[in-house]
This record gives structure tokens, C-alpha cells and sequence, in this order.
């Protein structure tokens, strides 16, 4: 009986599957058109299945094993179940005994994995989704176990006519749950979705560069432009079908693991956001409804079940609920955690831009101090609305020398809107003396600079950052300079990964830009900076979102810390799992209110390492750390501490050739 | 809010407006106010209806900033065409005798050119309509009378009953404009009619230049001898620094800052 | 004491004579009159002139003892008699047959000439003034009651008071009817009035506007000028503040606070004037329904000119806001008492908050972080309650108490009360 029942169950699951496939493709083809490769993608899949989704789902060396083995023999299970019961290869002489036997070690395998998920199902971590996602492990079971014993009458390894009777329609039974799950669940909207809509995600990811290659991978982080030449384009993210339908496709691959959840700053300060609910919210808008069935966290103080939409309805509400509150949106800081860790490689960052472009350029809607920073960024070039003449001021007595008067230098000082702030010019002053000590010719645009247009363009406003980064690559085009030196990450990202796209013909847009770690290091390596020893505390260094997961800094404020002697206490999250400051996207200007502050968390991260001291390399997180009331550390940044460490080199007074490079001697002995 | 009169009618008169730092040609300030007055008005009364009115020159400068409005929420912007030097009475009074709307919304006074803030007087007075200053905030409309909230200084109100049509304008106390988005600014469209051109023949006779920092006025010291001017002059010099008050019992502490709140006279 | 300073040469002389008889008795006698109690100087036992250092000099306005070397020993009551002589020397002034008159409208906020106000009167008397020989006259036009009584110290020759209960409130057509028959019945070669909001900037341009007259708006300086019809020009300020416009003085003037220095050497006459054909209409398209009560917690940090802040020493917040409400001050904050949540976020001062620009900013228990000083840099006064004597905020302020900052606000909370009080009573 098992024999007839089995064709027939597998084909019409697989038929059910299909219509299900194509009415999920459906779904995500009301997104807006995006030109990916299709076969290039697909070809190109299964490796960035294997080595780039794995490289992050192995951080959790447990789950990597367990999602190996489950998926990996779901995977040959499933073919193998195909030839062996579906057409019937099972009964042939010389096939049969081969493919049964695979058969049955994969779907083993697969049981075995899915006894570990089950493991972790018993008593699953809060960032994991409950609901249809408890039963999984069982699915995995009953198909796994399922398709096990019926092979066996196959194999010979039980009599056959076990195929039929009552313990027959038993494992029929048990078969077509596994199947329901596994195979009409796939494209049905079941946990085991994320497979099927996972690997076309893969394969049709928005940013095909973040995928290592055989040359290796980069990192891609700028967000994308809007074209705001063409009237007829939506402005960002209003409804969930202006995403373009690979980003759609993204949010439905989300396996709800819960790991953004896990790490993202806003959600830990009780902000109303939580990444992974934000994705499902994207998909319940996707194919219309509430977001009632959702069983996982969900955003702070936001109850789950109010909120509902369709794909051509508006995400957020012009009056009242909609899919998603604008406080959500807002809460992010785009500090990327979240991307950084999502083993299904969705953009959330994007995402969450595209919509508050929509609220910022369509509806005018930037929240709290957000619309007056914008206007101060249009009328002013600067987010403080101070006078931009004025830009230069602190630097009255240092006599630097202006791009405008020397047309070219090696070294183009990049001083971001910190020279608006009285702390962050303490940075500069000490970045300016490092600079002089190493005789760097440097030289700064002085009052032609302005704002990068990062924060604008964080808070949506993408006409507002377009016009400020034209302006920046007009200016920076009239100059010859080799490098651009910044001690703002921001900038630094912006200037570096973001005007590219923007260039116009004859006037190129890509610079090597260098955060000031990075450059001190290469002084400091170069020998044309010595350091007395270090004679502080204890000293924990902080990676700024901007510099480290944004652009895989993580080494060179490390090694100048080490130059200077100090021996680093790391924090608890530190390099790519660095926690966020709240200072990133525009969070302190949109200021949505929680439960506590971001900063006052990662003071106290600083606290538990023990350190006294926090370095940090980045204007934002200056700010944001030394306002943490009572806190147990000082702020320093990196330039601060190399400026105070600064000794003549001797090779200055034993050559008199600075330029030269050094002997590492020197470094040594300071060390 | 009572929807009286369906289909009401609200003017707003915006100019091109001026950053104070920069220059830079922006929405007016008051104006913007004024026009954030209008779509509030209108989404409690359904059926109003917004003419925002603009006399001047149409050039990049001025585009940006009437687009500045434009992305408040507006679908157009009535442009009275003239050329630089205009007088924008003229023309808007004409414009305002032929279109007869009820209310008329107004800046105080503008950000660029003169900035006497007689616009809104000389509009009065040629319509010979009654004029408020200062509007905080329109209660009601009911019968042809406006019901509003005129901003007295200290953040307080007066309510005034006003026969309308009427001109009303709008200073920093009114509420603040809203953001003005990009989108809806870029697909505004401009009604451009041309207008009388009546040349301000008296302000070109001027000389204006950019504002010098006024002189801060001297304590001058009337005293009958040398020894009391100096003694004013020393006692003077002698404020600059802080005075600080440690050890002190709280209420002497609070005598000093009593003196010190008198002597600045903010206790009302 | 008497007023009248009479020498006597002769005692003057045995004073200056340590060898006369009478020397030392002479001395006290003087000393006495001078004010000082005990002998500064007297004939030692062996003949040699003693002199007591404790018994001279005054106190000095820095707290410093002073000891004046020129004779003229004393501490402030010279002064004051000084300051009542010359208070007598004021020239009294009586324009009988003024040339021409100047009209001034002053707002007279709460019954009382402000500062610009009297500010416009010295205008008006630069410009009544400009022919010694012959004089124009100052007409100060009054609308409702008044508390000035010295209304001729101020520089006023003639008041032309319309005490009517029509004109009170907002009543620019009446004022404006009341105006039309100043010009037509006593035609003044100026009218001059203060360009302040809701005061004479609204009403100085419905008259002229009326007339049919451009005035010069914002005017902060004259200067002769022959070349001007009115032999006058003046300076404006023009496009919201930023334009400096020259022009000859017209006759319709209104001027910005410290257009002109006060009167104050000469008293005027301040005589009565009533005139004929005021026939105030009743009907007016503007009614005036009175003042609405508004919370001061309420007005915008940015335009308050009184601004209470609490920080991160602020205990009792209910006893703060309680402060604020008697204080009449409107309420800021310090980021991290907004940050834990006692005052919102539109409350706070500083940099990444609202720039303030208050006459007076009374901070209580702010530290004073960079960013807190930067956005109160262009406060006039700061005064600063703290317990720590070494904080930023106290090294800013003008006036820094050190203590406990509860109980310092319930004493000047109590004081006000009390001084209100008083006031009400009087009143």
C-alpha cells in the first residue's frame, strides 16, 4: 500500500508546493522591478549558501552542526525520497539497494539534527519565535523518521508486507505530516519558508558584493541612492510594495532566530524596535493582514496583534496604526548589529531607511529635533545651524593651512561637523599636533567644507544629503590630495563608500579615505611618531559602529593602543559585535524615548571590563559615552591619548631625517 | 470647531524668505507660520480652501523658497509676477480686491528688502479691512466673525472677536511651521499671473547696507563729583567676574538671587 | 543734617592747626559732623601726631577699605546729598509758545513708561530741542489709566490723556480714531512711537498708514542732516535685522529701544491738553474679550526671558515646579533630567536641545556641561544653585549660591510670596 500511497503523497505535495511556490513568487513580484542577474544569482547560490550564510550561522558552532546535518540530510532526503519512492528507482535491481541506503543515512542524519533543534526548543532562549516554530522540530521528526522506516520495507530491511495494514497508514500519516511541513509548508508560509525563500534570497540579494567571490569578498555598506532625477520614482518606502521585490523576497527568507533581536541597541534599551519583528511586520504587509499570528518578542511596548496591513496599504499610518508605528523606524540607530549577525543576510538597515525616506521626503514627518536639523543642514551646510564662516574658529591659533591656498597636499584633513563642538575640537587640536609631529603635509578645506550629509541621509532625507555630497565632490575636485584623513567614522563612511555612486562624469567620487586610527598607525609603523610609555589605568577601547562593522576596522586603533603601550581590557561585545553608542542615524535628534539609554548600556559594559578609561575614535560616541551621568570611566579619543604620549622621535635628533622610514628598534624600545 | 461657512477661503501672503546666518533664500519664518496656521484651519474645517499668494520675481532663488511652503502640503502656489523692486502692495491688493477672500493670513514683516512690516497695514488700509497683529491661533468661524488668539508678550493671550473679511498676521508667537518635504514640494505647480509693476522708487534713494552691531549703551553715571563717576566706573568693572556665595544660610542665598531677579526686573 | 554745606574757616584752620589749643576738641567736633565716631587723629603724649587708620576711610564698592587722601573723608552720605543736589539743579523747562510739537504714543505696558518708552521721549527731545531759540514742544498722548506721576521728569511738555474706557484692551480703532484728531487738530511736525510688538509698532503703522505716510520703521539712530526735508536722517533697521537703512527722517518715526539716551537733566512742564472733536466710534470690527489664562510652562524655552532649569540636583521636582509657578519663570532642563525623565525633552537646554537666550537664567543643581554652557551663552545674567562649589555652571554665573539647592528655593520661593503679597495689598 505504501508503495502506491507514497508516489501520490510526495507528487501532489510537490504540486501543492508549486502552486504555492508561484503564488509566493507572486508576492513578491508586487515589489518595484530590480535588475539582478537571475542565472548569475542562481549559479552563484550555492556558494553563498555554503561559505558566506555559514560563515555567520557558525558563530553558534552547535547550531552550525545541527543546521548542517538537519538541513543537509533534509536536502538529499528530499531528492533521494524523489527518485527512491516518487519514481519508484527504489525497486530497481541495481539503483535501489544505493539510493536506499543513502536515503536512509540522510534522512538519519537529518533526524539526528533535528533532535538537537528539538534539544534547544525545550527551553529556547526569549529571542526565539514560538508558535508554528515549537512544532517544527517534531515536523523534522516525522518526516525525517517517516521517510527512515518507510524506506526500509524498500530495502528489504523489513518485510514487505509491513506496507500494508494499520502500521502502514500510521507512517502514512506520519510521512504526510513530515511532508505537510516540509514540502507544502515550504512555499505555504510554514517555518520551513525560510528554505525556499532563503536560497532565492541568496541568489537575488540586493547587494551581490557583500558575497565573498573567488577574489574575496567586500564589504558593502553605503546605502543606495535615490534617483531623484526621475519625478515618476516613489521617494523611499511607503507602502510594503514600494520595496523593490528582492528586498520583499529578503524579509520572507527571515528564519526568525531572533540573533538582530539579540544584539540590537534600541530593542535592549526598551525602544520601541525589534529588528526581527520589524521584518515579520514587512512580511504580515506583504501578503496582507495582522501581525496576530506572530509568536515571537515583540517591539517594546508596542502589543502584538494591533497592527495590520496590505502590500498597496501605507506602513505607517496617516492616522493611527498601520503596520508599523514611525517610532519604530526612528528608534534605529544603523548601527548594523543586526545585519551583522542575521545568518539570512537581510538588510534591515535598508529597509528601515527606504521607510523613513518616505516619511521624511514625502510626508515631512522626521521626528523631534530631526526637521530642524534638516533645515539648518540646507540653510547652513551644518547640522547645528551654526554660522559655516565660523567653521574654522577653533583652530584660530593652529595657523593650518587651507586647500584653497596650497591646492594640493598629501594628506586632506577632513574635520566633519565636530569642529562645531567644543569636545570634539579638543580631538581635532590633538589629531592637528599628531599631524605636525609626524610632519604630515596636511591641509583642510577650512570653511568650503561641509557637512558629509550622513545624518541627513539617515533620517530619509536623501535630497538634503545628494545636495551636500555634490557640493563636497565639487569642492573636493578643485584639489589634489592623495588621501583624506578623518577622525569622524561617519564621514569616513560617507566620503568613502557612499559619494562613489554619485560622481559625474569627469568628476570622480572615490577617494582613499582613512579613519585617524588607521593613519596613525601607518605613522606610528612608518616611525614618524615615538610614544612615552603608558602610565594610566586600565584601558578598554570602543568600536565605533561606523568604523568597525561599517567599514571592518577593528585592527588599527588596536595596534595604536598597543603602540602606546596600553595593554587592552576588551569588552565583553566588542570588535563586529561592538554595542552600539546611540549616537548613529540620527537616534539622538529623533530621540524616541525608552526604558533606558543606549549609552548609559555600553558605560556599563565599560564598567564590567573594568576599565578606567575608554578610548574611543569617533565624535559620536564622544558625545554620546561622556554624557553618561556618574560614570565610572573617562572618554578619550585615540588621537587624545597619542597627542598626550607624544615623545621627539629620536630619529629626528639622530638623523635628522624624519621621512626615513625607522627602525622598528624604536618602536620596540618604547613598548 | 463648528464647520459654519462650507468652503471657506484663507489668502496666505508668503515671501521669500532670508536665513539669518547664511542669507540663503528660505521660507519666511513668520510666513510659513502663517501658512502652518492656514492647514491646520483647514483640517479642522473641512472644505477650506488655501491660496497661498506670492508677489515677485520667479527665479531659482525665489523657487527654492516658495517651494519651501509648497512642501508644507500645498498642490500650488499663485505667483504675481513682477519684476526686482517691485511694490508687492500693489499688486496683491489688486489681487485681493478681485479674489475677496475672507480671511487673509500674513507675516509680520519680511526677511529681505525693507522689512518695514507695512504690508500687512497698507493692505488693510486700501481694502479698508480690520486688521489683527500677533494671531496665535484661530478659534472658531462662525457667522463671518473669527474667533482668535492674539499672543501678548510672555507667552500670553487675548481673545478677540473679528468681523470678517479681515487680514491677520502672524509673528513668532504663532505656532511653528511644519517640515516641509521634498516631495510634494517638487510636484506643487506655480499659477504665475502678472501683476502691476509699481516700482518702489522711494527705497532705491536709500542707502542700505548690512546691519553694523549696535554700540551697547554706556551706564552713563550722572554724578556731581569725580569721585562718584569713579566710584560708578569701579563698582562696574567690578561685576564682571562672579560673585559665588558659599557658606551662606539659604535665605541669604535667596536675598541675593531676589536682588539680582529685581534688579533684572523679570519678577512680574 | 542740613543740606547746605557751611564752612567755617576758623575751625577749619584749628583743625588743620595741630599746635592750637582747641585742636583737638575742633577735631572731634568736625569728625562728628563727618560722621565718623571715634578721633582719627590726635596729639600723642609726646608731642608726636598719632593717627588712627581704622578710624578713617569707607568701605569701598568692592568690599575693600578705601582711605581718600583728598580731604574729602567719607563714605556714601556725602553722596547721597550730592546726588539730592543735583536732583534740585534739574532745570525746570516751561515751553509757553512751543514752534512745533513732537508727538510721542508711548505703550505704557501696565500704567508705566518702560524703558523704551522713555528711551522715544529723549527722541522726541532731540528732535523738539534742535532750535535752542526756539523750541518744539513734546506731546505725550496717554491712552487709559497711568501710575507715572512725574510725568515731566521724563522729558514730557504737554500730555494729552485719553482716560475713556473704550481705549482699554485692544482697541486699535478707537486709538486710531482718537489719533486722526490729534492730526487734525494739533497737526505735529513728528509722531514718534516705539516699535515694539503689539504696541506702538501696530499702532504708529495703522496711523501713518492712515495719513497716508511711509514711516521709517525700526529706527535706532538720528543725525542732522541738512540735505533732509525735515533736516534730520536717520538709521533703520531693515529685512528682519540684518540691513542698516539710511534715509532722511519722515515725520511718521518708529524707533527701536536706545534710540536716544532718557531725559533726565531738565524737568518739563507736563501741562494738560484737552482738545475738541474726539468722537470715539462704537463701531468697531474688533472686540476685545479679554485675556485668556495661559500656563507660563507653556511659552517657548527659546523666547523665555526667565528660565528656571533643573538638574541632575534637583531632588524634590514637585517643590521645582512650584518654584517655576510662583517665579513666574518658565521651566528648562538639563539633558540628563530630561534623560530620566522628570522634565521633556522640548524643555531642554544646551547644545542638542534649545538654545536659550534669557535675561535670566537661574539654573538649580546643573552642573554645567560643555554642551549646557554652550546653549545658555547667550543668557544676560546666570545664577547658579549648587552643592559643589568647583562645578562649570558656578564658574559662569554671575551669581553662584553654594547649598542645599531645596531649601535656598523655598527661602526665595517663600520671599516672593511674601513681597507679592505685600504688593496686592498695596495695590
Amino acid at each position: 500500500m505504501l508503495e502506491t500511497l507514497l508516489p501520490i503523497l510526495i507528487f501532489s505535495a510537490l504540486a501543492l508546493a508549486a502552486l504555492g511556490a508561484s503564488r509566493r513568487v507572486r508576492l513578491w513580484r508586487q515589489g518595484r522591478p530590480s535588475s539582478v542577474p537571475i542565472l548569475k544569482g542562481l549559479a552563484a547560490m550555492p556558494r553563498r549558501y555554503l561559505v558566506d550564510l555559514h560563515h555567520v550561522v557558525g558563530r553558534d558552532k552547535v547550531m552550525s552542526n545541527t543546521h548542517v546535518a538537519t538541513a543537509g540530510g533534509f536536502v538529499a532526503a528530499a531528492v533521494l525520497m524523489i527518485l527512491v519512492h516518487g519514481l519508484g528507482l527504489g525497486s530497481s535491481e541495481s539503483m535501489g539497494p544505493i539510493l536506499g541506503g543513502l536515503l536512509l543515512a540522510a534522512s538519519a542524519a537529518m533526524f539526528v539534527g533535528s533532535r538537537f533543534v528539538a534539544r534547544r526548543r525545550r527551553n529556547p532562549p526569549a529571542r526565539l519565535s514560538r508558535g508554528p516554530w515549537m512544532r517544527l522540530p517534531r515536523s523534522l521528526m516525522a518526516f525525517s523518521g517517516g521517510v527512515f522506516l518507510a524506506t526500509l520495507p524498500t530495502l528489504g530491511l523489513l518485510p514487505d508486507d509491513f506496507g500494508s495494514g494499520v502500521l502502514a497508514l500510521m507512517l502514512a500519516a506520519v510521512v504526510v505530516w513530515g511532508l505537510g511541513e516540509m514540502v507544502f509548508g515550504m512555499t505555504w508560509g510554514g517555518p520551513m519558508k525560510h528554505a525556499f525563500a532563503g536560497a532565492l534570497h541568496l541568489a537575488f540579494h540586493r547587494r551581490p558584493e557583500r558575497f565573498s567571490s573567488k577574489q574575496g569578498g567586500r564589504r558593502s555598506t553605503g546605502l543606495k541612492a535615490l534617483d531623484l532625477d526621475d519625478e515618476t520614482a516613489p521617494l523611499g518606502v511607503g507602502t510594503p510594495s514600494d520595496f523593490t521585490w528582492n528586498q520583499l523576497l529578503g524579509f520572507d527568507a527571515c528564519v526568525q532566530c531572533g540573533r538582530c533581536e539579540a544584539v540590537c541597541p534600541a530593542f535592549a534599551a526598551g525602544q520601541p524596535l525589534n529588528p526581527k519583528k520589524l521584518i515579520q511586520d514587512m512580511v504580515v504587509g506583504l501578503s496582507g493582514g495582522s501581525d496576530a499570528s506572530y509568536t515571537g518578542s515583540p517591539h517594546p511596548g508596542k502589543p502584538v496583534g494591533e497592527h495590520y496591513g496590505t502590500p498597496y496599504g501605507p506602513i505607517v499610518g496617516l492616522a493611527g496604526q498601520a503596520l508599523v508605528d514611525a517610532e519604530t523606524l526612528w528608534s534605529c540607530t544603523t548601527c548594523r548589529a543586526c545585519v551583522e549577525e542575521c545568518p539570512m543576510m537581510i538588510e534591515h538597515v535598508d529597509a528601515i531607511v527606504d521607510m523613513r525616506r518616505h516619511l521624511t521626503l514625502e510626508r515631512g514627518q522626521t521626528p523631534n529635533k530631526g526637521a530642524g536639523v534638516l533645515d539648518n543642514l540646507i540653510a547652513t551646510d551644518n547640522p547645528g545651524g551654526f554660522d559655516p564662516g565660523s567653521r574654522l574658529h577653533w583652530a584660530a591659533d593652529l595657523n593650518l593651512p587651507l586647500m584653497a591656498d596650497v591646492k594640493q597636499a598629501e594628506v586632506l584633513l577632513w574635520l566633519g561637523d565636530g569642529a562645531f563642538d567644543m569636545r570634539n575640537q579638543r580631538t581635532l587640536r590633538a589629531l592637528v599636533k599628531v599631524l605636525r609631529v609626524a610632519e604630515v603635509e596636511f591641509a583642510v578645506l577650512g570653511t568650503e567644507e561641509r557637512d558629509s550629509g550622513d545624518v541627513a541621509r539617515r533620517l530619509g532625507d536623501e535630497a538634503t544629503f545628494q545636495r551636500l555630497a555634490r557640493r563636497n565632490i565639487a569642492t573636493l575636485s578643485k584639489y589634489r590630495f592623495q588621501r583624506i584623513v578623518t577622525c569622524d567614522p561617519h564621514s569616513f563612511h560617507v566620503l568613502g563608500n557612499e559619494y562613489g555612486e554619485l560622481a559625474e562624469p569627469g568628476i570622480p567620487a572615490q577617494y582613499e579615505v582613512r579613519h585617524h586610527s588607521t593613519f596613525i598607525a601607518e605613522l606610528y609603523d612608518a616611525g614618524r611618531l615615538a610614544f612615552a610609555p603608558w602610565k594610566g589605568g586600565r584601558v578598554t577601547y570602543h568600536d565605533p559602529c561606523y568604523l568597525g562593522r561599517y567599514n571592518g576596522e577593528y585592527e588599527a586603533p588596536r595596534r595604536v593602543l598597543k603602540a602606546l603601550g596600553i595593554e587592552l581590557k576588551e569588552m565583553e561585545r566588542s570588535g563586529f559585535r561592538s554595542r552600539c553608542c546611540g549616537g548613529g542615524g540620527g537616534a539622538p535628534i529623533t530621540d524616541i524615548p525608552g526604558e533606558r539609554r543606549i549609552p548609559d548600556m555600553r558605560m556599563n559594559d565599560v564598567k564590567e571590563s573594568g576599565a578606567g578609561l575608554v578610548a574611543v575614535g569617533c565624535p559620536q560616541c564622544t558625545a554620546m559615552l561622556e554624557g553618561v551621568v556618574d560614570a565610572s570611566a573617562e572618554v578619550r579619543d585615540i588621537a587624545e591619548l597619542v597627542a598626550d604620549a607624544l615623545v621627539e622621535p629620536p630619529s629626528v635628533n639622530a638623523t635628522g631625517s624624519p621621512r626615513e622610514p625607522v627602525v622598528k628598534a624604536t618602536a620596540e624600545e618604547v613598548l | 470647531m463648528q464647520p459654519e461657512q462650507q468652503g471657506l477661503e484663507v489668502a496666505v501672503l508668503v515671501s521669500v524668505g532670508r536665513h539669518p546666518i547664511t542669507g540663503r533664500a528660505r521660507r519666511a519664518e513668520q510666513d510659513a507660520r502663517g501658512v502652518e496656521l492656514a492647514l491646520t484651519l483647514a483640517s479642522e474645517l473641512p472644505g477650506t480652501r488655501i491660496n497661498v499668494l506670492h508677489a515677485g520675481q520667479q527665479d531659482i532663488n525665489s523657487e527654492v523658497a516658495l517651494r519651501g511652503y509648497l512642501g508644507m502640503g500645498l498642490n500650488s502656489l499663485t505667483l504675481l509676477e513682477q519684476p526686482e523692486g517691485s511694490d508687492a502692495i500693489a499688486a496683491l491688493a489688486a489681487y485681493l480686491t478681485k479674489a475677496l477672500p475672507p480671511l487673509v493670513l500674513t507675516g509680520t514683516r519680511a526677511e529681505c528688502g525693507e522689512g518695514s512690516g507695512l504690508l500687512p497695514y497698507a493692505l488693510a488700509e486700501r481694502l479698508g479691512w480690520p486688521l489683527v497683529n500677533g494671531l496665535a491661533a484661530v478659534e472658531t468661524i462662525e457667522n463671518g466673525v473669527v474667533t482668535l488668539l492674539q499672543a501678548l508678550p510672555r507667552g500670553q493671550r487675548r481673545r478677540l472677536k473679528v468681523r470678517l473679511p479681515a487680514i491677520v498676521s502672524v509673528d513668532e508667537a504663532g505656532p511653528v511651521a511644519r517640515q516641509s518635504a521634498f516631495g510634494p514640494a517638487r510636484r506643487a505647480k506655480f499659477i504665475v499671473t502678472s501683476a502691476i509693476h509699481e516700482p518702489d522708487r522711494e527705497l532705491t534713494q536709500w542707502h542700505l547696507a548690512p546691519a553694523r552691531k549696535r554700540p551697547k549703551r554706556l551706564k552713563i553715571v550722572k554724578a556731581a563729583s569725580a569721585r562718584d563717576r569713579f566710584k560708578a566706573a569701579a563698582s562696574k568693572a567690578g561685576g564682571k567676574s562672579g560673585q559665588v556665595l558659599s557658606d551662606v544660610t539659604p535665605e541669604q542665598g535667596a536675598v541675593a538671587i531676589l536682588k539680582l531677579l529685581e534688579e533684572e526686573d523679570v519678577l512680574r | 543734617m542740613s543740606e547746605i554745606r557751611r564752612r567755617d574757616p576758623r575751625r577749619e584752620w584749628i583743625a588743620r592747626n595741630r599746635l592750637h589749643p582747641e585742636h583737638a576738641s575742633v577735631l572731634a567736633a568736625l569728625d562728628g559732623i563727618e560722621g565718623g565716631g571715634a578721633t582719627s587723629e590726635w596729639l600723642g603724649p609726646s608731642g608726636v601726631i598719632r593717627k588712627n587708620p581704622r578710624a578713617v576711610g569707607f568701605i569701598g564698592p568692592s568690599g575693600i577699605k578705601r582711605i581718600d587722601r583728598s580731604g574729602l573723608q567719607s563714605g556714601s552720605q556725602p553722596t547721597v546729598s550730592a546726588m539730592a543736589v543735583s536732583g534740585d539743579s534739574r532745570r525746570a523747562v516751561n515751553i509757553a509758545e512751543p514752534a512745533f510739537l513732537v508727538a510721542v504714543v508711548p505703550d505704557l505696558i501696565g500704567g508705566r513708561l518702560s524703558a523704551h518708552d522713555k528711551d522715544m521721549l529723549g527722541l522726541a527731545r532731540r528732535l523738539a530741542d534742535v532750535d535752542v531759540g526756539r523750541p518744539g514742544a513734546v506731546v505725550a498722548i496717554l491712552f487709559c489709566e497711568h501710575k507715572e506721576e512725574a510725568l515731566g521728569e521724563v522729558g514730557i511738555d504737554k500730555v494729552l490723556h485719553f482716560n475713556e474706557a473704550i481705549y482699554a484692551g485692544f482697541a486699535p480703532e478707537v486709538r486710531l480714531a482718537a489719533l486722526t484728531t490729534v492730526e487734525r487738530e494739533l497737526a505735529p511736525r513728528y509722531w514718534l512711537f516705539p516699535d515694539s510688538p503689539l504696541g506702538g509698532a501696530d499702532l504708529g503703522r495703522r496711523l501713518a498708514l492712515r495719513l497716508n505716510e511711509r514711516p521709517a520703521t525700526g529706527v535706532w539712530q538720528i543725525e542732522a542732516d541738512n540735505e533732509a526735508l525735515l533736516g534730520w536722517r536717520c538709521t533703520a533697521r531693515g529685512a528682519a535685522g540684518s540691513l542698516d537703512i539710511q534715509r532722511p527722517l519722515p515725520r511718521f518715526v518708529l524707533a527701536l529701544a536706545e534710540c536716544a539716551e532718557p531725559v533726565d537733566e531738565t524737568r518739563h512742564a507736563a501741562e494738560r491738553l484737552s482738545i475738541a472733536g474726539v468722537t470715539p466710534t462704537t463701531l468697531s470690527r474688533i472686540e476685545d474679550l479679554g485675556q485668556v489664562a495661559v500656563d507660563p510652562a507653556g511659552v517657548a524655552l527659546a523666547e523665555a526671558e526667565f528660565i528656571l532649569s533643573g538638574g541632575n540636583g534637583v531632588k524634590n521636582w514637585d517643590a521645582f515646579h512650584h518654584a517655576a509657578k510662583v517665579l513666574g519663570a518658565t521651566e528648562g532642563a538639563s539633558r540628563v533630567a530630561v534623560d530620566d525623565g522628570f522634565m521633556t525633552r522640548d524643555r531642554q537646554v544646551g547644545a542638542t536641545g534649545t538654545w536659550v537666550t534669557a535675561r535670566v537664567y537661574l539654573a538649580v543643581g546643573i552642573s554645567g556641561a560643555i554642551q549646557h554652557l554652550q546653549g545658555i551663552q547667550r543668557c544676560d545674567k546666570v545664577v547658579a544653585i549648587n552643592l559643589d562649589p568647583g562645578c562649570d555652571m558656578i564658574k559662569r554665573a554671575d551669581l553662584a549660591v553654594i547649598g542645599d539647592s531645596a531649601e535656598i528655593l523655598a527661602a526665595l520661593v517663600g520671599m516672593v510670596e511674601q513681597r507679592r503679597g505685600g504688593q496686592r495689598d498695596a495695590a
